[in-house]
């Protein structure tokens, strides 16, 4: 692959949006962000509540699964997690993913 | 700049998101505007959010007189001796360098809602494509017999954080062994349901560390219910046996009169003389700004479209925060911040054509009744049946561990954390 095909090709993957159920659209992720980053902190610091930017996609789906059956037990997350689709956890997962703690 | 490979592809990228994005409303315009009105946890946000994400597209005005804003959140700590007036006061200079946000520190006088112009304390007017309102609440100074602006120095309300705040926490600390304590505590709907009774819980803390444990702090409530009852009750009576007596109407059968000059609250059922603090809580309203630009109904607040925040009065306007008749969801900071980017998302739809998607809200409001003693409520909301609707909530239970209730703490000092950042950086 050339360097320019390689361009073009993460650019399409940036403006989505993509509609496969396992990689999430970061479009979308990054609207559904706007919910989490209210308690947990985009420059991963972690007092309180837990960091969860740069975690790695699979994880952070199978947090949000173990949320959603209320198998872990905050109420704040078992909540929001509550209404998570598959699509819209694996949206996010991809967004926090993408980003690196600053 | 020296042309790459890589900048030209960015670039020209650029160029065809903005053209493919470009609505028919800001054809022939340089650049749409946007005015937010109030820079608290709301109006913040809103502009913040719609600077982010609009990458340049919208010029952002933020429209708020202070240039420090103390937090309503958190100045129960600050009245309790936990949190110092500086850890609860924040600028706005990261929305400037960060998100190229401009901030005018005036208040706003009026809206010309046909002109889509606001115009500001020294005369100067401000257009908009879309105005974001977000006041906050003015209080009904007429609301308690007795009572007045004039008299919220020698008995304070500080429900509006800042110098009240230092009013009350210097009379608290004030307060003798043995000195009675009257709260008025506010009619439905107000900011911050928990609120009072978070502060009853923190001055009595005060109190108590002060080794002043014969004071007394009475309640005079209009409501025959609060938010969290048990769980402040359970509290009460768990840290400060003795030290908290709350009555409803249907005990002190309504409130008859407050003396300012003599700290006097009389009740149906009894007289309170010369007592060492009253901190009146009186009824509320929508901020001036926006009943005066006929944004309010009847109730005093303003009705919005449940699926975008969008005032149900006005299409270019949106109207966010405690102003706003947000259905279930309580005036709190943290409702606020979720409604701004609601709002935010729609207003760029509006404006840049940005891809929209169903509003979703949530709110969690955590009470801090005694050092390592917290407890939370919230929910997540949905637009239905003509207003926000709660889909699930949750509350803390009583009988918690001390270890729950520690890290419920815990989590109610990485949510202050977390919401500040999110808004004022």
């Amino acid at each position: 692959m050339t360097k320019r095909s390689a361009s073009v090709l993460s650019l399409l993957i940036l403006a989505g949006p993509t509609s496969t159920a396992c990689a999430g659209d970061l479009a979308f992720g990054q609207y559904l962000s706007g919910e989490c980053v209210t308690c947990h902190r985009l420059d991963g610091q972690d007092k309180g509540i837990p960091a969860i930017v740069g975690w790695p996609a699979d994880q952070f789906v199978a947090v949000l699964q173990a949320y959603k059956a209320k198998d872990r037990a905050n109420p704040v997350m078992q909540t929001i997690a509550g209404r998570m689709s598959n699509e819209d956890m694996a949206a996010l997962a991809a967004y926090f993913e993408s980003l690196k703690p600053k | 700049m020296k042309i790459t490979r890589r900048n030209f592809i960015g670039s020209s990228t650029a160029t065809l998101g903005t053209l493919v994005l470009g609505a028919p409303a800001v054809l022939g315009q340089a650049k749409s505007r946007v005015v937010v009105i109030g820079g608290g946890p709301g109006g913040a946000t809103a502009a913040k959010y719609i600077a982010k994400d609009a990458k340049g597209a919208i010029e952002v005005t933020l429209v708020e007189p202070a240039k420090q804003f103390v937090t309503c959140f958190h100045s129960n700590l600050y009245v309790g001796g936990l949190k110092t007036l500086e850890n609860i006061s924040f600028g706005y200079d990261k929305l400037a360098s960060a998100y190229g946000i401009k901030l005018n520190h005036q208040a706003a006088a009026s809206i010309d809602r046909d002109k889509k112009e606001v115009k500001l304390a020294d005369g100067s007017v401000l257009g908009y494509d879309r105005l974001v309102v977000s006041p906050g609440i003015d209080l009904k100074y007429d609301s308690v017999p007795g009572w007045g602006q004039e008299h919220e120095e020698a008995l304070p309300h500080a429900w509006k954080a800042g110098p009240q705040t230092e009013i009350l926490k210097k009379r608290l600390d004030a307060v003798p062994d043995g000195g009675v304590i009257v709260m008025i505590a506010p009619p439905n709907p107000y900011r911050c349901p928990p609120g009072p009774y978070e502060r009853v819980s923190m001055m009595a803390h005060a109190l108590k560390a002060a080794g002043k444990k014969t004071a007394k702090i009475v309640i005079i409530d209009p409501k025959e219910t609060f938010s969290k009852q048990g769980l402040f009750q359970e509290g009460w009576e768990k840290h400060y046996p003795g030290m908290v007596e709350w009555f409803s109407p249907k005990i002190h059968d309504g409130l008859k009169s407050v003396d300012p000059k003599t700290n006097t609250v009389v009740t149906g059922f009894e007289t309170y003389k010369n007592a060492a603090l009253v901190n009146v809580i009186p009824a509320q309203m929508a901020g001036k700004i926006a009943r005066d630009a006929g944004l309010a109904n009847e109730t005093g607040f303003c009705p919005i479209d449940p699926a975008s925040m969008k005032s149900a009065k006005d299409a270019n306007i949106y109207v966010i925060g405690d102003a706003s008749i947000a259905g279930d969801m309580p005036k709190s900071a943290f409702s606020a911040n979720s409604q701004a980017k609601v709002a935010a998302l729609m207003v760029r739809g509006d404006l840049t054509g940005a891809q929209t998607f169903p509003a979703r809200y949530t709110n969690t409001c955590w009470s801090m009744i005694e050092t390592d003693d917290t407890v939370k409520v919230g929910g997540r909301y949905e637009a239905k049946d003509g207003k926000i609707a709660a889909v699930e909530t949750f509350i803390s239970k009583t009988g918690e561990t001390a270890d729950l209730r520690k890290q419920t703490q815990e989590e109610n000092v990485g949510w202050y954390a977390g919401i500040t950042a999110d808004v004022f950086s």
